[in-house]
C-alpha cells in the first residue's frame, strides 16, 4: 500500500512535470618560486603568475601522479587553475615531458 | 461498499497528491537550479528500483574483475560516461552536478549496495525522467555493460594512476585537443 501511495505521489508530480568548460584558467610558463601554498609561474611574456597551492591540488610528472615535493624551480609547468575573487586556485598541477600519445586533463 | 470507500479515499488521496505536486511545481517552476528533496529522491529511487524487473535484478555478472577487464570498464567509462559522472563515478562534473536529480556519488552505498543486475539494467535501460540515457540494446549479454558493472564496483578503491589513464579516453573537442597539444608541446620542449 504505501509503495503503491508512493508510486501515485510521483506519479502525480511527474505528470504535471511533462505537462507543464568550464571558467579554469590555464597557466603555462617556467616555475620561479615554490612555496608549501603558492607557485610563481613566469610565462613566454615575461609576467609572474603566483598560483594558490589548494589541500585538493593535484600534481602530475610526465603522466604519473606526483607531490609537490617533485616540482623544482626552472621546471615548466601547465597549471589548470579556477579563479577564485582576485586568486588563481590551482586544481591541477603538471610538469614533466609527457609520454607519446598521452593527452592532457579535460576540465 | 467497503472496497468502494476505499476507492473514494485512494482517489481523493491522488488528488490531494496531484494538487500538492501542481502547487510545488507552480510555486518552484521547473527549473533544474534546485537540488530535490529527500522525499522526491527517494520516491524516485523507489520507483526507478520497482520498474526493474526481479529476473534482471537477479542477474550476476558473468565477467570476473581482472585487471584487463576494469581497465576495458575504465576506459568506456572514460569516453561514454564520465562527462557527467566523472572518472571518478563522484558526479562532480560540469554537467553531471547541472542535471535534475544531479548525478549521483556511485562510491556510496546508494548505488554500491545495488546488485550488478540492478546496475546492468540501469545502464542498458536508462531511467526516465533524469539524464541517465538508455545505452544498450535491452539483452542480458552485452559484454561492454558487464565490464561497466565491474569498474563501478571498482570505483569505491580507484586509484589516482587509473584515472590519469582514463583522462587519455575522455571525449574532447577540437578546441580542447589542440590547447591540449600546445601544453604537451610546452611542456615536452623542456627536455630539448
Amino acid at each position: 500500500m504505501i509503495k503503491l501511495f508512493s508510486m501515485a505521489v510521483l506519479v502525480a508530480m511527474l505528470a504535471v512535470g511533462t505537462l507543464a568548460h568550464g571558467t579554469d584558467k590555464h597557466v603555462m610558463g617556467v616555475v620561479t618560486k615554490i612555496t608549501d601554498t603558492e607557485v610563481s609561474v613566469e610565462g613566454a611574456d615575461k609576467q609572474v603568475t603566483v598560483v594558490k597551492l589548494a589541500a585538493d591540488t593535484e600534481f602530475v610528472k610526465s603522466g604519473a601522479a606526483a607531490s609537490l615535493k617533485d616540482l623544482k624551480v626552472g621546471d615548466r609547468v601547465v597549471i589548470h587553475a579556477k579563479p577564485v575573487g582576485t586568486d588563481l586556485i590551482a586544481h591541477e598541477v603538471r610538469f614533466g615531458k609527457m609520454p607519446a600519445g598521452t593527452q592532457a586533463a579535460a576540465h | 461498499m467497503n472496497a468502494l470507500r476505499m476507492l473514494v479515499v485512494l482517489l481523493a488521496i491522488l488528488i490531494c497528491a496531484a494538487g500538492a505536486g501542481l502547487f510545488w511545481m507552480t510555486s518552484t517552476g521547473m527549473s533544474a537550479r534546485a537540488t530535490p528533496g529527500p522525499l522526491e529522491s527517494y520516491l524516485g529511487r523507489s520507483v526507478r528500483n520497482m520498474s526493474i524487473p526481479k529476473s534482471a535484478r537477479s542477474m550476476k555478472n558473468p565477467m570476473t574483475a581482472s585487471p584487463e577487464a576494469l581497465l576495458e570498464g575504465g576506459r568506456h567509462f572514460a569516453d561514454h560516461c564520465a562527462s557527467c559522472h566523472g572518472n571518478d563515478g563522484r558526479g562532480a562534473t560540469e554537467m553531471g552536478r547541472k542535471l535534475y536529480p544531479p548525478a549521483p556519488d556511485m562510491t556510496l552505498p546508494a548505488t554500491q549496495n545495488l546488485t550488478d543486475g540492478e546496475i546492468y539494467s540501469i545502464i542498458e535501460n536508462g531511467v526516465r525522467f533524469t539524464g541517465m540515457p538508455a545505452w544498450g540494446g535491452g539483452g542480458p549479454n552485452d559484454h561492454d555493460t558487464w565490464h561497466l558493472v565491474l569498474f563501478i564496483r571498482h570505483l569505491p578503491d580507484v586509484s589516482r594512476q587509473e584515472l590519469l589513464d582514463m583522462e587519455n579516453n575522455n571525449p574532447r573537442s577540437p578546441a580542447e585537443m589542440q590547447e591540449e597539444q600546445k601544453e604537451n608541446d610546452f611542456l615536452n620542449e623542456q627536455s630539448k
